[in-house]
């Protein structure tokens, strides 16, 4: 969250002879960032990047003491003004009443008071800095409850105290199907749990700390107002206000948790100004309801922990300097602090030794701690065949060297792309976009889509590595990485993408894949031992695709290379043409010729030209020189076999 | 002596095929053929012989001269012709044959270099699921249930029944889900880097729906703000260059304490403020010392043990880097072959 404020409202409360920009500089090193400063008539603005943690930042007296605090520590001189906000003591005979009732699970504490008024506009100085900080002014009444916040820090909220016809306020959960209006008209129904105001006939009169309603909210003719400061249960407050997406600054401060302690600060700031501003008149008793008062807490922390999380020494005097000066008690036993956290500063981000040490560090100034580098070394042993990101940029890089451009899609897809039964797909709750709403099952529609996308190249191949996504029952998504391709251009062939995978697994040492047809499909499932680890697909003329599993891949790639001994004798090599069916499938034919001797080194499809197959056969022993009548042999051999098993015969 | 021609024929023809000009061609010819070369020579023992050998003798001295005569031949044409054909055809400013050359991603070129940079001191990459129960994206960071530091992840979140441990199942909106996760593998010291996709519910010139966070981890029994500081001063220096600094201020994230914010200097004006970075530093990322309950969560007892972590984007890294000046993240994700091309 953000807040703006100008420098002239900061040093209300700030004496220091630093300018603005080093005002911005130390606040940004040590404490809350200063996103920008900027000229604003004769002064300046800062707008600051306050953290959820932080909302005691949210104010001009917290930023303040901070950037006193801050300056004081790198030797500028600064002195934070410190005002004491004092609850008047009122005595009164016949005051208005007010009844006010709350169950203590939704209520921290409700300080207020009723107060005659007169409407009117603010003075300059008020008009400015409010607007400077981004809201609108209307008339004083409002525009105090507004410079309350900026000054102190706490949401506060006025009433037309007369038209709360019963003159009470009964604070309680709503219930499913209240109706209620907010002060800028807009109707909503609750549905239960919500904080509410009931004004004792059942009518909601105020949506607490989020927003007024309009049958409660001051008007123009209003006389009487009851300044009401409410503190209660952040959870639930956020619980409304995300449900019905009503995000007022007030809620976006409340439901962080700002410390009950304030709220007399905040009443007793609002009292002054509305009798300097309002010609306020205090016309009733002070309410202050505070069922379970914050208390201080002590926090202890040793020398040796505030060390070795900062890594360097830190004089234990100059921790116990720096807590003190933000505001914290402490005294010192051997090497232990006790740190006492004032009841106004207690909260969820001061809680442990942690809390504290960050409060030391940040203001001793990061600048000053050294940098090193961790000491030690992680005792994992390394394996690179078991190391898929080795096997990634490996993959990654073969089809680089392939002519192959890498792209990143999108995971989340339109129903049109995700291709498959929608009921089954993985599926957005929160979608930003229609076209991203589904976790694909597959990478190829996303390629294909890329593909249309530019139709003026000719020749496109691509690939990508992404995980895909299926539903596992009540368990995570099964999410696996695929590699998939797609090679489009005129007369695409499946011979060149099936060269592509046989290549890529040989170079990982996968020599035994084997491609079996698609039943349903036109292309190839990819085997390897039993495990089937992708498709070759043919979609049209021009365009064929694949899809790999990478973790199946990565199952049998090796960088074990095994050595065989080369052969001292010279290899024979010769041509068969051989004319077949075409039904004969060419891998029956080759396996077939490849079987009848182990002196086949290599069968290989030299060319294919009408019904005639021509295969390139290496023979070699290991042992002797072949005379031609072995050669000749095995030649007669494998006639034989294509001959009485594909009615195959030699050419010519 | 029929032994002896074939010898001297064999040497005359393997030094014809050797030769490179026509002067050594002559030489050749010279040393078997000429008045007192090695053939000629040999031909006057032929009157030696028995008269009835001599004509056989006669057809293989022809054959013999002939051979090398018409291997000279031979040589002296192609010798020509390689003269002729090569020398002056050999255009050099001729485009040159190609082997085929993609191209890796952009992001897949950080996330390598970046990974190297991470490795030199000793970390370790792994994996974590991109689809994750709260409990490791939120929860067991010290994120309590519906806590307004929450809205700042903008998640997006999966049709799927709530576990009841774990939670809702979401798409991981940073890569500190990985944090938890390494930890439970029960394995200390830890050094992990986690490079991943990471998804939000925002889209202008600066976010995309899906981009990529890389994580460091760092948990051991004396690890201080100075080291985080010096692991990301090293790699800042590594990756953007030695000229740039980083510095840390102090920041907000839940399983952080204490948390920081990283900036380094400006590429353009060094640190001085500039047009581009108004006063001289550019936001990193976010950074911290785990928190206690983080490493509790993670059955680490955060008595012996403290941590950092930190967590940037891919893509900011990147764009930030010199050289590459693109004005719309979105353009990374959009595949068009034009701009993928160039890399």
């Amino acid at each position: 969250m953000n807040i703006k404020i100008l420098d002239s409202w900061l040093r209300e409360y700030l004496k220091t002879s630093a300018n603005p920009k080093k005002i911005a500089e130390k606040l940004s090193l040590t404490s809350v960032s200063v996103e920008r400063i900027e000229k604003y008539n004769n002064d300046f603005v800062y707008d600051i990047e306050v953290t959820t943690n932080r909302s005691e930042m949210m104010s001009i007296i917290g930023l303040a003491q901070e950037a006193a605090t801050a300056l004081k520590q790198s030797g500028i001189d600064a002195t934070f003004i410190k005002r004491e906000f004092n609850l008047p003591n009122i005595r009164l005979q016949k005051s208005p009443t007010l009844t006010i009732k709350f169950d203590e699970k939704l209520v921290n504490r409700i300080s207020a008071v009723i107060m005659e008024i007169k409407i009117k506009e603010s003075p300059k100085y008020v008009k400015e800095r409010l607007e400077a900080s981004g809201i609108r002014s209307l008339n004083n009444v409002i525009d105090i409850t507004n410079y309350v916040m900026r000054e102190i820090g706490h949401p506060t909220h006025v009433f037309d105290y007369d038209r709360l016809s019963n003159h009470t306020l009964i604070i309680r959960e709503s219930k499913k199907g209240e109706q209620m209006k907010t002060l800028d008209g807009k109707e909503y129904t609750l549905s239960g749990g919500d904080i509410i105001a009931d004004n004792g006939k059942g009518e909601i009169v105020d949506l607490i700390s989020i927003m007024g309603t309009a049958n409660s909210v001051v008007t123009n003719s209003t006389k009487r107002i009851l300044f009401f400061i409410d503190n209660v249960d952040p959870h639930r407050l956020r619980k409304t206000s995300m449900e019905h997406g009503i995000r007022t600054e007030a809620v976006i401060l409340n439901e962080k948790g700002i410390n009950p302690e304030r709220t007399s600060e905040a009443l007793a700031r609002g009292i002054e100004l509305f009798q300097t501003l309002a010609d306020g008149e205090i016309v009733s008793e002070i309410i202050d309801l505070y069922p379970n008062p914050s208390k201080e807490t002590v926090i202890m922390l040793s020398q040796e922990k505030i060390n070795k999380i900062i890594g360097i020494e830190i004089p234990i005097q100059k921790s116990m300097d720096i807590l003190t000066s933000l505001g914290f008690l402490v005294s010192e036993q051997q090497g232990i602090l006790h740190v006492t956290v004032p009841a106004r500063m207690t909260g969820n981000d001061m809680l442990i030794p942690e809390d504290l040490i960050e409060e030391i560090a940040r203001i001793y100034g990061y600048e000053n701690i050294p940098d090193t580098l961790p000491s030690f070394q992680t005792a994992t042993y390394f394996h690179l065949d078991k190391n898929d990101f080795y096997w990634e940029d490996h993959l990654k890089d073969a089809l680089k060297y392939w002519g192959f451009t890498e792209v990143y899609t999108y995971p989340m897809v339109s129903e049109v792309l995700y291709e498959g039964p929608i009921d089954n797909a993985v599926t957005i709750e929160n979608p930003l976009t229609d076209d991203m709403v589904y976790m694909r099952r597959t990478l190829i529609p996303s390629l294909l889509q890329v593909i249309k996308e530019n139709q003026d190249h000719e020749i496109i191949k691509l690939f990508e590595l992404a995980n895909i996504y299926e539903k596992n029952n009540e368990e995570l998504p099964k999410q696996s990485l695929k590699l998939a391709g797609v090679i489009h251009k005129p007369n695409a062939s499946f011979w060149g993408v099936k060269g592509i995978i046989e290549q890529l697994l040989a170079d990982l040492e996968i020599k035994n894949a084997t491609f079996k047809q698609l039943s349903d499909r036109y292309g190839a499932m990819v085997v390897i031992n039993k495990d089937e680890i992708g498709t070759v697909e043919i979609l049209d003329n021009s365009t064929v695709t694949f899809e790999l599993d990478f973790s199946l891949i990565i199952k049998y790639a090796t960088v074990k290379k095994v050595y065989k001994q080369i052969s001292k004798y010279p290899p024979i090599v010769e041509d068969l043409a051989v004319i077949a069916r075409a039904s004969v499938q060419t891998g029956e034919l080759m396996d077939a010729i490849r079987n009848q001797s182990e002196l086949i080194q290599e069968v290989s499809l030299l060319d294919k030209y009408q019904d005639t197959r021509t295969f390139h056969i290496i023979y070699q022993s290991y042992d002797k020189n072949l005379k031609d009548n072995e050669v000749g042999e095995i030649r007669e051999k494998i006639l034989k076999v294509l001959r009485a098993k594909f009615s195959a015969r030699l050419k010519g | 002596m029929e032994e002896k021609l074939l010898s001297i024929k064999n040497n005359a023809i393997s030094l014809i095929l050797e030769t490179q000009s026509p002067q050594e061609l002559e030489e050749i010819r010279i040393q078997f053929l000429g008045r007192n070369g090695e053939i000629t020579l040999l031909m006057k023992n032929l009157p030696k012989l028995p008269k009835e050998e001599r004509p056989k003798m006669g057809i293989i001295f022809n054959e013999a001269k002939n051979i090398i005569e018409e291997t000279i031949k031979t040589r002296e044409r192609s010798l020509k012709e390689t003269k002729s054909k090569n020398i002056p055809a050999l255009d050099v400013t001729e485009p040159g044959i190609k082997p085929p050359l993609g191209h890796l991603h952009l992001v897949t070129q950080a996330i390598r270099e970046i990974t190297t940079i991470f490795t030199q001191i000793g970390f370790t990459r792994a994996r974590y699921p991109e689809i994750e129960w709260d409990w490791y994206a939120f929860t067991s960071l010290n994120f309590p249930e519906n806590h307004p530091a929450r809205d700042d992840w903008e998640t997006f979140f999966i049709k799927q029944q709530a576990n009841p441990k774990k939670g809702s199942v979401l798409l991981t909106p940073h890569t500190s889900s990985g944090q938890v996760r390494e930890m439970e593998k029960g394995k200390l010291p830890i050094k992990m880097l986690n490079i991943a996709k990471t998804y939000r519910r925002q889209s202008d010139v600066s976010h995309t729906q899906m981009f990529h966070q890389f994580e460091g981890l760092v948990v051991g029994e004396n690890i201080a703000i100075s080291d985080l500081k010096g692991t990301l001063n090293y790699f800042v220096k590594s990756y953007f260059g030695e000229n740039r600094i980083s510095r840390i201020r102090p920041y907000h994230f839940q399983f952080t304490e204490p948390s920081f914010e990283v900036d380094i200097t400006c590429g353009i004006c060094l640190g001085k403020g500039c047009r581009l970075c108004k006063e001289g530093w550019l936001e990193l990322g976010g950074a911290g010392m785990v928190h206690p309950n983080v490493l509790k969560a993670g059955n680490v007892d955060p008595n012996k043990y403290t941590g950092f972590a930190f967590g940037w984007g891919v893509e900011r890294v990147l764009m930030m880097k010199d050289g590459i000046q693109i004005d719309d993240l979105r353009i990374l994700y959009n595949n068009d072959l034009d701009f993928l091309r160039q890399f």
